[in-house]
């Protein structure tokens, strides 16, 4: 679906969120601790980071400037399932916490299976319970890690 | 060449040769798994080569080191998602392809392409090691700031909507670079505080993020269009007829790539997007790029195959790492007891030939399991994207926290994901971001020792310097050209018609 450009086209406010995030890095070059002039031989910490966000500026300037297309393509929405796969990357997180890195990736494999169309309880249970099985074999087993084991695994083994 | 024949004679040893062997296995295994590369499997089996002897322990991460940049290929291709830094060119192309149901072809293009560029770069270093070093050592910070920011003007041309917001993307990834503990003042920066970011942003999560998880959120949001899987018969091994169309690229990508490895700090990642962008610059099929094309996987996989090769030259020679991979190869010599520098040339030779015997055999081995297994390889695409990707997450996941344990990493991920999907909606292509971020240390180094090198007179200093001013003089003409043919259009544009 198209629709005539407007003056703040698509790339302009691409234009303008990239020129707030660079105005936000400038600002955070004041934010450097101080270094004391006779210490200080050539650049210091910030002056690298100033140019850079200045460059950044720049070329959103350009970026603004750039002709607008004669009609603008409307983005494609983001549907549900996105949103709920976004929503289960921070659940994700939420069980790690509690439950252990383990637990939380064979509930996130069964969920988000279950979420993008699979229905066999028993190959979203298999794959899931699979995978969980050769990294912690792989992972835990061969390479020596320590994965988080969450508020569950800690009360439970310390 | 005696030295050559007694390190290539290492390999009749079976316990070597199995090292060898082993190596390239797990290399191309963990490679092929996101976020798991060679630095990464590199890093976790250092400790386990410790109590092998220094030949047999090199020949291992060797094989291993060039088996994960060939498996960072296979997911590159077949779920877009670059197992190792280094493919993230290849998935451009590839991902594509494998879309199109050509994901036999790309695999298969991959692996000769890989072997062709591996075993071309280890020839060259056979011969040419000690002059290559020793040019790349006479490189002085102008110099490297002038490639850095040669490397980074080629992103205008990697991918995305346009130059500007490729440039963009650049920009960020120097900025990105600029977060930790400034190396020359210890003045942190950007760290809020967080102990995690005090040794800057990790390479890997915000690789995984940018690639693995934008993907899996992007292809989340338009399920419903997913389904069509992969069909056996449309698997296939490259024919005649598309290697010779890919031959100059891959003579490009060799070239490229070896070269550009064996200049320190620029690894098979620089070399990768270079090579991209100049086997398009120089196809006679340019309109096949973003769409699925050949020479987009060959050129690159040429190339990042050897920049592993050439980025063993300062590894070895200087005792300067060429990428995050040889780094460790670095750390793995020095628990070994062997100190890199140009003395190991003359000191130990043998050890040297044999660790460019291991990387010959390595290649070879993969070509044929690449070659071979490229059906089997093909099979991942067949995974129902319901459990195809979940599991893919949950591989980023221990990825992303693998390297230094720290869930810092894994939220880092999540934050790059969520940037990558933004990026991709709105039409800039994350690598001209991983790329800045590759570069932005070594430019900032070098811009700093420059300065340091041409106290007040640096404008007289950078004329001094000749290999500097040709870079810079080609960055200027690569980024300014267009503009100014476009200016020129414009003038001449009303003239034109008046005359008309």
């Amino acid at each position: 679906m198209s629709r005539p450009t407007p003056f703040l086209w698509r790339d302009r406010r691409v234009a303008l969120a990239v020129a707030a995030v660079a105005l936000a890095f400038l600002a955070g070059t004041f934010s450097f601790d101080a270094v004391p002039a006779a210490l200080m031989e050539g650049m210091g910490a910030s002056e690298f980071p100033r140019l850079v966000g200045f460059v950044i500026l720049l070329l959103a300037l350009v970026l603004a400037l750039q002709p607008a297309p004669a009609e603008e393509e409307a983005l494609p929405a983001i549907n549900r399932c996105g949103w709920a796969t976004f929503a289960a990357c921070l659940a994700f997180l939420a069980v790690m916490a509690l439950a252990g890195m383990l637990v939380a990736m064979f509930a996130f494999m069964v969920g988000v299976g279950w979420l993008w169309g699979e229905r066999r309880p028993g190959v979203l249970l298999a794959s899931a319970g699979g995978m969980v099985l050769c990294l912690w074999l792989l992972f835990v087993r061969v390479f020596g890690l320590t994965l988080p084991g969450g508020l569950l695994g800690d009360m439970l083994f310390n | 060449m005696e030295a050559f024949l007694s390190g290539m004679a290492v390999l009749a040893d079976p316990f070597i040769l199995g090292m060898t062997v082993a190596g390239t296995l797990l290399g191309v295994f963990v490679g092929a798994l996101p976020g798991i590369g060679g630095s990464t499997t590199l890093a976790l089996l250092l400790p386990l080569t410790i109590g092998i002897n220094p030949i047999a322990s090199l020949a291992f991460m060797g094989a291993v080191y060039c088996g994960a940049n060939f498996g960072g290929s296979i997911t590159a291709i077949l779920v877009n998602s670059p197992g190792d830094p280094s493919a993230s060119a290849t998935a451009l192309e590839g991902y594509k392809m494998a879309e199109k149901g050509e994901a036999g072809l790309a695999l298969g293009m991959s692996a000769v392409a890989s072997a062709i560029g591996g075993i071309f770069s280890v020839i060259v270093m056979i011969v040419a090691a000690p002059l290559l070093a020793r040019a790349a050592y006479s490189f002085g910070p102008p110099e490297y700031f002038a490639l850095a920011l040669f490397g980074l003007s080629m992103c205008a041309a990697v991918g995305g909507d346009s130059p500007v917001k490729n440039l963009i993307a650049a920009a960020f990834g120097v900025a990105l670079a600029t977060v930790g503990i400034d190396l020359t003042t210890g003045v942190e920066r950007f760290t809020f505080g967080l102990y995690d970011l005090t040794d800057g942003i990790g390479f890997v999560p915000v690789l995984i993020g940018l690639f693995a998880l934008a993907e899996m959120f992007d292809q989340a949001s338009r399920q419903h269009s997913l389904g069509k899987l992969l069909k056996l018969d449309s698997v296939r091994i490259p024919g005649m007829a598309e290697f010779r169309k890919c031959a100059r690229s891959i003579v490009l990508g060799s070239g490229l790539g070896t070269f550009i490895g064996a200049l320190p700090a620029l690894g098979a990642t620089t070399a990768a997007l270079v090579s991209y962008n100049e086997t398009r610059r120089w196809s006679k099929h340019k309109h096949e790029f973003g769409h699925g094309a050949i020479e987009g996987v060959a050129g690159p996989e040429a190339a990042n195959n050897s920049a592993v090769g050439g980025a063993m030259v300062p590894t070895l020679a200087l005792g300067i790492p060429g990428s995050s991979t040889t780094a460790i190869m670095l750390a793995a010599l020095v628990v070994q007891g062997v100190r890199p520098g140009p003395h190991l040339f003359n000191e130990q030779p043998t050890l040297l030939y044999a660790v460019f015997a291991s990387m010959l055999a390595a290649n070879l081995i993969y070509l044929v399991l690449g070659l071979y297994s490229a059906k089997l390889f093909a099979r991942i695409s067949m995974v129902p994207p319901a459990l195809l990707w979940p599991a893919v997450f949950v591989l980023s996941v221990i990825g992303a926290y693998g390297p230094n344990q720290s869930m810092g990493e894994v939220y880092l991920m999540l934050f790059f994901g969520v940037v990558g999907l933004l990026f991709r909606r709105h039409g800039f292509s994350p690598a001209p971001l991983v790329m800045g971020l590759v570069l932005g240390s070594l430019l900032e180094e070098s811009l700093k020792q420059s300065l340091l090198i041409f106290q007040d007179g640096w404008v007289l200093g950078f004329l001094g310097r000749p290999i500097a001013l040709l870079l810079i003089g080609v960055t200027l003409l690569g980024l300014g050209a267009p503009w100014v043919l476009r200016l020129v259009a414009r003038l001449r544009g009303p003239a034109g018609r008046r005359v008309a």
